[in-house]
């Protein structure tokens, strides 16, 4: 009998295509929409229905059962209360990795295996390597509950998502399926419009994820109270500017400074606590670079690295070495790679406690952004940057 | 292409374009402006004005000209300061409206038509207005406005006797029954009465509002004191010349399209299968509302409009942000019917093949849902 798929269905092209991949190949599929977010905001159209019709009108079409499952109430919880707690504290989250591990990869997982069904599966460009199956395999047939699964970049460099669902749970791993994860963005597209998919051509979503084309200062000024305060130059203390509140400034943010300056000004610290931002004009002022990052909340998917026995005797590692395709790399001890944001190039590190270290100063990230690891072209897991 | 939504918007009719097109070329002039050139367009602007009253039994001095039926809704209501009904299943843009004057919803019975008791019960001396549209825009029903108007006139009697002066007026949104019904706002006796180009093939954001004597309203915007002072803005010249073609050619059809759309109504509801009628009765001549029971209606409009044909319908969609109609709910059906319900609606683009293929078609796809749901 055939297996069943409950596929995420967002209403853009690249869920579509997944959900069609997996018809394709014999699955009985399900098309799910996680209401998540619905709220308008002024001015701003939360863009929730129109995505929702975009996604059964593909249901539809390919003839499959679709079901709209409201989460509200726990995005609300788990990600959004998450975020703005988070930039209160002078932080700057990423609530695309929180929905993740929160949303998509557990309640709607849960719910799906409640409904009995095999596998979830996700537009996500990804891909899971399974240690009972020599390929990342969409058509995935058998997944033992012994077997272990690993997370690995995509196809496509330039789409990888993997930044975004480094915190997923190996259970959840396990019963997934990425069927796009090994193509190529046009190919999607190209499928899509083969297919007399509606959406093949839709513009990608911008903005805040799930408040539409919202910047995210638009929506924190609604929703964190924040009180008008001042811009110093870091080196002299001088007074340059003041700004709306330093919750809404990120670390190495260059744009809304309210300064009357030719040369541009970076945000370089903050002081929460006495609701100060510091910029400089110095691109190599030091509090914007370094050579170590703390992580919080590490997360690391085949046991910590580079601590206790190799991971690589393991079997779906020694697999993965071989899937490696970066040689000789044991000559340096900066063996792993890190990105410090979405599409970020990846750079050489050593994992140390909880403490990351490079060879050569980086840039510094915001706190509160993730630091994601590879092992080639397996992601091994990151944390949240301190 | 099958279009059978009506209901929601006409295509503007040829000989409509036609009229309009010179206002937005050699006759652009302001009609406030000296010379004569545009004193004959001001000129123009009030023989059509002229037209679209006369329509409605009415004067061009009567109507207020808006950007459509939602403004003249909002406007009717600047003529009370309180105490208004409406009937439960009005179009959102009075609701909405009604809601900021504390409005009391009056009942309708199960076939839809205004529940005379309930209004009765429901006119309290403090009542200023009354707001209950001419013909329903999901149902199509259409209410008994000369009864009310017989009940508001003994109200009104009463009293006087009393020596109590408030106010007490009827406002009708006709939007949806321009071309569907001989409309005369005497016969009705309404003091206010919302008219709409856009369903009646006619250029959309452009509406009316008449206004009897007895009705003071205030303006929502002010400046130049276009539109007796109530609606300031330049005039929509080529919108009102368009309208008025388009009441013109609705008037010189009523009959013919009446007549039309009984027989393709008869014809519908005599080759769809498992379905249940809705609007069994009081209806426009247009509107077929019918549920499939235990199907998902907005997963019937997708499939049709991969088929090219295209429908409404009152179920809790995407398009209505996920509410089911509250028409549809005050008319006592279940949630299942209403999961189920389409709205079909003719008009001038369709004509008798179109009839028969659509019913096909809607047969074929309700026949290909119930087997998926089946397995």
């Amino acid at each position: 009998m055939a297996k069943t798929v409950y596929v995420g269905m967002s209403g853009g092209v690249d869920s579509s295509v997944s959900a069609l991949i997996l018809k394709e190949q014999g699955y009985n599929v399900v098309g799910v929409y996680m209401k998540n977010w619905s709220e308008d905001l002024p001015g701003m159209k939360c863009p929730w229905a129109e995505d929702l019709a975009d996604a059964k009108r593909v249901a539809v079409k390919l003839g499959i059962d679709f079901k709209v499952w409201d989460f509200e109430d726990s995005y609300r919880e788990k990600v959004v209360e998450y975020m703005l707690e988070e930039f209160r504290k002078g932080n700057t989250p990423n609530p695309d990795i929180m929905c993740n591990q929160e949303i998509k990869f557990k309640l709607f997982y849960e719910k799906a295996m409640e409904e009995g069904a095999d596998f979830i599966a996700t537009g996500h460009y990804a891909r899971i390597l399974v240690e009972d199956n020599s390929r990342s395999a969409p058509r995935r047939e058998v997944c033992s509950e012994s077997s272990s699964a690993c997370l690995m970049r995509a196809v496509d460099e330039n789409k990888d998502q993997t930044y975004f669902l480094y915190r997923i749970s190996e259970e959840a791993l396990r019963h997934t399926l990425f069927p796009i994860g090994e193509m190529m963005k046009p190919e999607v597209k190209k499928m899509a419009e083969e297919h007399g998919l509606h959406n093949a051509y839709k513009k990608e979503s911008m903005g805040v994820c799930f408040v539409g084309e919202v910047g995210m200062k638009d929506f924190l000024k609604k929703y964190v109270e924040a009180e008008p305060g001042e811009i110093r130059e870091i080196e002299t203390e001088k007074v340059l500017g003041y700004h709306e509140g330093a919750v809404f400034y990120t670390i190495g943010q260059r744009h809304g400074l309210y300064i009357a300056a030719e040369v541009p000004y970076y945000v370089v610290k903050k002081d929460i606590a006495k609701n100060i931002v510091y910029v400089s004009k110095n691109l190599n002022n030091e509090e914007l670079w370094t050579k170590e990052l703390k992580l919080k909340e590490l997360l690391l998917r085949s046991g910590p690295r580079p601590a206790g026995p190799s991971p690589r005797a393991a079997g779906a590692n020694s697999r993965a070495a071989a899937l490696r395709n970066a040689p000789n790399r044991s000559k340096s001890p900066f063996d792993i790679s890190v990105r410090l944001r979405h599409r970020a190039p990846l750079i050489p590190t050593i994992l140390d406690g909880n403490t990351l270290r490079f060879e050569h100063e980086v840039k510094r990230p915001a706190s509160g952004q993730s630091a994601v690891l590879y092992d080639g072209e397996i992601c091994l897991g990151g944390g949240v940057i301190a | 292409m099958i279009y059978l939504d009506h209901a929601a918007a006409t295509p503007v009719a040829d000989k409509v374009l036609k009229a309009m097109e010179p206002y937005f070329g050699e006759l652009f002039f302001n009609p406030s402006a000296a010379y004569l050139p545009a004193k004959e367009v001001s000129a123009n602007y009030e023989k059509a004005k002229g037209v679209i009253a006369h329509g409605v039994g009415a004067k061009a001095s009567d109507l207020v000209i808006t950007a459509g039926a939602t403004e003249a809704n909002n406007l009717a209501f600047t003529a009370i300061t309180d105490g208004v009904l409406y009937l439960e299943t009005e179009h959102v843009s009075v609701r909405r409206v009604a809601e900021q004057y504390d409005g009391q919803a009056i009942k309708v019975l199960p076939n839809g038509v205004i529940d005379l008791e309930d209004l009765k019960n429901k006119i309290t001396d403090g009542v200023q207005m009354i707001s209950v549209s001419l013909a329903n825009n999901e149902l199509g029903t259409i209410q008994p406005l000369a009864e009310i108007a017989a009940i508001i006139r003994e109200v009104k009697i009463d009293r006087m006797k009393r020596g109590i002066k408030t106010q007490l007026l009827l406002h009708s949104d006709a939007s949806q029954a321009l071309n569907l019904l001989d409309i005369n706002v005497a016969r009705l006796g309404v003091d206010l009465l919302t008219l709409n180009a856009a369903k009646v093939y006619g250029p959309k954001g452009v509406g009316a509002l008449y206004v009897s004597h007895d009705a003071s309203l205030s303006p929502l915007t002010v400046g130049g004191g276009q539109e007796r002072g109530l609606r300031s803005g330049t005039e929509n010249v080529p919108g009102v010349i368009g309208f008025a073609k388009a009441m013109e050619l609705a008037k010189k059809h009523l009959n013919g399209n009446r007549k039309k759309y009984t027989n393709w109504r008869k014809i519908l509801l005599a080759e769809l299968k498992n379905y249940e009628l809705i609007n069994k009765k009081h209806s426009l001549d247009n509107f077929v509302v019918v549920s499939f029971q235990g199907l998902d209606a907005e997963r019937l409009i997708f499939a049709l409009e991969e088929k090219g044909v295209y429908v409404a319908t009152g179920a809790a969609c995407a398009a209505s942000k996920g509410e089911k109609s509250h028409v549809l709910k005050a008319i006592g059906l279940d949630d299942a019917q209403i999961a189920g319900s389409l709205r079909i609606t003719f008009g001038e683009t369709n004509d008798e093949t179109q009839i028969h293929e659509a019913a096909k078609i809607i047969n074929e796809l309700t026949m290909r849902e119930r087997a998926r749901i089946n397995g």
